[in-house]
């Protein structure tokens, strides 16, 4: 279904496309969409790459619309899944229900296909009068539907704001009263057209007309209203929102914009301040217009400001992209008086700086947060609701006190997953060759595996694992119990040198864990401490890549900051760490 | 009041209307070239120069023209409670489109606001919106039926004739007790089958009462079946969120249903090594329905994933596991492995009828598997990766090369 909807617009774009210049369709949708509360994955930048050299750079961050055609598709994919796309118009009068569920979907499925249909109706280029759109309305497939239909395709294809009045006009008239749908939808072509009078009157009208609005209607207005003059009047409608229900964080987001639009800083931090009070998590753009707007100042308690948000970023691991990251430095080379200089780098596995040569902290947790991460880890992966999910009490015990007896171990391996890594061999020729391997590196191995790999069978001989016995201490866990949370327990108990072997991003171990700050130590300790398997080795031998020695996140010595940031242009997935660095320091005047 | 209102809206219309005439003229101003391509009428309109131009602020006087009393009425109440001002949203709601139901009852209101997030707002209020559409196409039908049913009395009245029969019609209260003699039979000699009540804490509300309706269902099939299981509730407490959910479906009946409730575990009641814990988690395949053994479902409906629930209580207990091989018999396509309990008791009551693996999983929804497995499985995973290449698009070269290693060259050459 939706496949055939997405194509048969498409044509129509296209052909639209080469017919005459419009404003980007994608565009105005993603508006649209946005506005009615659909969400929408960070937004993508485009820009060129800048050189590490290059210091001042010639960017204007409002100048990020130019969409490459490639680009397009993609954001239009996006926008066919609002939660309300299936179910928005059921007319109960047009269907005819059958008995079983099935069937009902069904219906309501053909008859989104239906609208999509509609959807595709021409709305004029010019006003209409009365009795032009009743004409039109009448030699429409359903006519109880048109203005609806005819509204949707006017913010999709941007029509002028006079073809939506003279069809107000034309409902008022006849009708004596215009739905709330309709205004609504109206609103959002003001809103997408910047046309501020307008948008002052519809909430007027709409303030009069009904007693409360619903978000959709709020969200329009707050963006409508903060990219205008009339921007404080979006703060008087925030609070209003506030007294209904918890603001989105888009509202909050055009309306820390527009204070620091208008350099109202202080007001911009109160806002940024309410919203993290509120557990929303700030948008990255919300944190660029903060470095944007405040570049140039000289403000101590505004400076505080900024540092507590690149602390904040620190705190929650996350990534600046690199928009944002230009606007951090921008703003740390214009403080007055202070010289900050910004250099873009690639930090080497060692964990030094190559532009000031600075040692990067390393990913050792503390004592307290290690102590914590192990008790949570028994907790709530191995225990969780019930002990016997993943092991049983006994078996937990007897691994218990097997570690206890043999501790420290320099290295604990995921027998099973490592015995697979290369599907041609035999699984215990694998583990055999990666035992060895890791021998040459660590003194005491711990190897984790199940029961069944003592039987001896065409995978598992019983001379090779009597050989890997007299290397590397084993334990055998039930044939039905999990043997990753022995893994991180053995790890963790043997202490903060001891590391472990397995391909697994043990997600689902991290996904037990219950609150963030555990998961982000959990998160923190994994990139120290897991050793993965290198795929890039190839060929015969088996190769791996040790752990990243330093830790991958915004940190600072008081005089330098190093702040990893994403490259826009490659995917990252959550466990990836980003390998480009902005080094800023401070450079001391010697003369 | 509302008369004067009425006049004052008319006055402004009128008013608009002539206001849009005078200014006619400036319509021929619009440059030609920029011509509709909507439809021929408008075309034919265009051409016509005695159309009057159009007043496009018009609609904001309608609008407002109304209002000037409304407004006053409104300003009254300046204090609404939340359960009000959530009513009034949902209300708007409806009219921008989303899926909320038309009518909505003061506590529905209030477990909607109780809802922890936005989302689980919008889903409770789909739920109930699906929910009030269903009562709603039901009803019609309903009222439809009985249409039908009066008009072909009507027809019948006039050309009535008494019918003679030699049999006594039998009514659904004498089957009913065809059924329970059935059933009292095999609560005496018949094969007892548990079904665990000790999930209740590993699920929300919603799931309980699902749980429960299945469990109904499942009742209910037994009771018809030929030779009916001796169902027992373990573990189960009175009051629990079960027994509350029974109540509303069986209402009086609850205490007359021929099933053995207890409180006790199965494992008090029952030898250990006759009981078999059935879940699909387990790593033993049911291989035959064995008459001997007391098979155990566990009473849990999982919409959040929630995997090894019940293999651990069997863990726990020290019991036999077994999972239905629906690996062996269906060429799996989607969807997880675990099934409903009226879908395990059809299963269930099949073998135990037939022994014939076939026929009892044909109550496996079909639109979890592809088809039945009737040729070795080695030949039916080549063919899969044919298809799969196929769907794929790989390379020709490769995919004529496993062509012709799994077909014989005669076949190929021909």
């Amino acid at each position: 279904m939706a496949l055939f909807s997405q194509s048969c617009q498409y044509g129509l774009q296209a052909l639209l496309w080469k017919s005459r210049v419009f404003w980007p369709a994608s565009r105005c949708r993603q508006l649209f969409a946005a506005s009615f509360g659909i969400p929408k994955r960070d937004k993508v930048s485009y820009f060129s790459f800048m050189t590490s050299s290059s210091t001042a750079l010639p960017v204007d961050p409002q100048g990020t619309d130019a969409c490459p055609a490639k680009k397009r598709s993609e954001i239009d994919y996006e926008e066919e899944k609002g939660w309300d796309e299936d179910t928005q118009e059921i007319h109960e009068g047009k269907l005819r229900f059958s008995s079983s569920g099935g069937a009902l979907k069904k219906q309501l499925m053909n008859h989104t296909v239906s609208r999509h249909k509609f959807a595709t109706v021409q709305p004029p280029e010019r006003p209409l009068c009365a009795e032009e759109w009743s004409r039109l309305r009448e030699s429409f497939q359903s006519p109880e539907l048109f203005e609806e239909v005819m509204f949707n395709s006017m913010i999709r294809y941007n029509s002028p704001i006079d073809v939506a009045k003279s069809l107000l006009t034309h409902v008022a008239k006849s009708n004596g009263d215009i739905g709330y749908n309709l205004l609504v939808k109206y609103l959002a072509l003001c809103v997408q057209q910047g046309k501020t009078s307008e948008i002052c009157d519809m909430y007027d009208i709409l303030k009069i007309r009904f007693k409360t609005l619903e978000s959709g209607a709020y969200n329009l207005l707050i963006r409508g209203l903060s990219n205008s003059d009339q921007w404080r009047m979006a703060l008087t409608l925030l609070e209003e929102v506030k007294r209904v229900t918890v603001p989105s964080r888009s509202n909050y987001e055009s309306c820390i914009k527009a204070a620091g639009r208008h350099q109202e800083m202080t007001l911009a931090c109160e806002l940024y301040h309410e919203m993290l009070a509120k557990d929303l998590v700030p948008t990255l753009d919300v944190l660029q217009a903060l470095f944007d707007h405040s570049r140039g100042m000289k403000n101590s308690a505004l400076q505080k400001e900024l540092f507590g948000i690149l602390l904040y970023l620190r705190e929650n691991q996350v990534y600046p992209h690199k928009t944002l990251m230009r606007s951090i430095k921008l703003w740390f080379e214009s403080i007055p008086g202070e010289n900050w200089k910004g250099h873009l780098t690639n930090i080497k596995d060692s964990g030094q700086c190559p532009v000031c040569s600075h040692q990067l902290e390393d990913s050792e947790l503390t004592e307290e947060e290690y102590n914590n991460l192990r008790e949570r880890i028994i907790r709530d992966v191995i225990h969780g609701t019930d002990t016997f999910r993943k092991t049983s009490p006994q078996e937990f015990e007897a691994f218990q006190t097997f570690v206890e007896n043999r501790l420290p171990f320099d290295i604990v391996i995921d027998g099973l997953n490592i015995s697979h890594i290369m599907p041609r061999k035999v699984q215990c020729e694998n583990l055999f060759e990666a035992v060895n391997c890791l021998a040459k590196d660590y003194a005491r191995l711990l190897v984790l595996g199940r029961k069944h790999m003592l039987t001896n069978s065409s995978n598992w001989k019983r001379e090779v694992m009597k050989e890997m016995q007299n290397k590397a201490d084993f334990f055998f866990a039930e044939n039905i119990s999990e043997d990753d949370a022995f893994l991180l327990y053995a790890t963790l108990r043997s202490g903060k040198h001891c590391k472990f072997v397995t391909r697994d991003f043990l997600r689902d171990h991290k996904a037990c864990l219950s609150d963030s700050v555990t998961r982000h130590l959990f998160r923190k300790w994994q990139r120290g401490h897991q050793i993965v398997f290198s795929s890039s080795a190839g060929g015969k031998h088996i190769k791996f890549l040790p752990a990243c020695s330093y830790d991958c996140v915004v940190q600072t010595t008081g005089d330098t900051w190093h702040i990893p940031y994403k490259d826009t242009f490659e995917e990252k997935y959550s466990y990836e760490i980003p390998r480009k660095w902005l080094c800023l320091q401070q450079k001391y005047r010697t003369t | 009041m509302r008369a004067a209102n009425m006049l004052l809206k008319k006055i402004v219309r009128c008013s608009a209307f002539s206001f849009s005439i005078q200014h006619g003229m400036k319509r021929d101003l619009f440059p030609l070239s920029r011509t509709l391509i909507l439809s021929p009428c408008l075309k034919e309109d265009n051409s016509r120069s005695s159309s009057e131009k159009v007043d496009l602020d018009a609609w904001k006087k309608v609008m407002k023209s109304g209002l000037q009393d409304v407004s006053e009425t409104v300003s009254e109440p300046k204090e609404i409670s939340a359960l009000a001002a959530a009513r009034e949203t949902l209300e708007l709601w409806r009219l921008v489109g989303r899926a909320v139901p038309e009518k909505i009852s003061e506590e529905q209101l209030k477990a909607f606001i109780e809802c922890p997030s936005k989302s689980a707002q919008k889903k409770y209020l789909k739920f109930l919106h699906l929910k009030e559409l269903y009562k709603k196409s039901n009803k019609r039908k309903m009222d439809e039926k009985r249409e039908r049913r009066l008009e072909t009395q009507e027809g019948a009245s006039e050309t009535e004739e008494p019918k003679k029969n030699p049999f006594v019609c039998l009514w659904s209260s004498s089957m009913d007790k065809a059924y329970n003699w059935r059933v009292a039979q095999s609560m005496i000699f018949g094969q007892p089958l548990v079904f665990d009540m000790s999930y209740e804490k590993y699920m929300s509300v919603r799931e309980v009462a699902n749980t429960v309706r299945q469990i109904v269902l499942s009742e209910g099939c037994n009771r018809r079946s030929v030779d009916p299981f001796h169902i027992h509730f373990c573990n189960f407490k009175d009051d629990s969120l079960y027994h509350k959910e029974f109540i509303k479906y069986y209402r009086g009946a609850w205490d007359k249903l021929l099933i053995t409730v207890t409180d006790q575990c199965y494992t008090n009641i029952f030898p250990k090594d006759k009981l078999v814990y059935l879940t699909a988690d387990s790593p033993k395949v049911m291989k035959t329905f064995d008459h001997n053994k007391i098979y155990i479902v566990g009473s849990i409906v999982d919409k959040s994933i929630k995997t090894g629930v019940s293999l651990a209580q069997a863990k726990r207990l020290g019991l036999e596991t077994a999972a239905l091989p629906l690996e062996k018999y269906l060429l799996w396509n989607s969807g997880a492995k675990n099934l409903t309990l009226d879908q395990m008791m059809h299963i269930l009551l099949t073998l135990k009828d037939t022994g014939d693996w076939k026929k009892a999983l044909e109550f496996v929804p079909k639109r979890k598997y592809c088809g039945f497995v009737n040729k070795p499985m080695h030949e039916l995973k080549k063919t899969l990766n044919l298809i799969n290449m196929l769907k794929l698009g790989k390379r020709p070269e490769e995919l004529q090369k496993r062509f012709a290693n799994n077909y014989p060259k005669r076949l190929t050459q021909k």
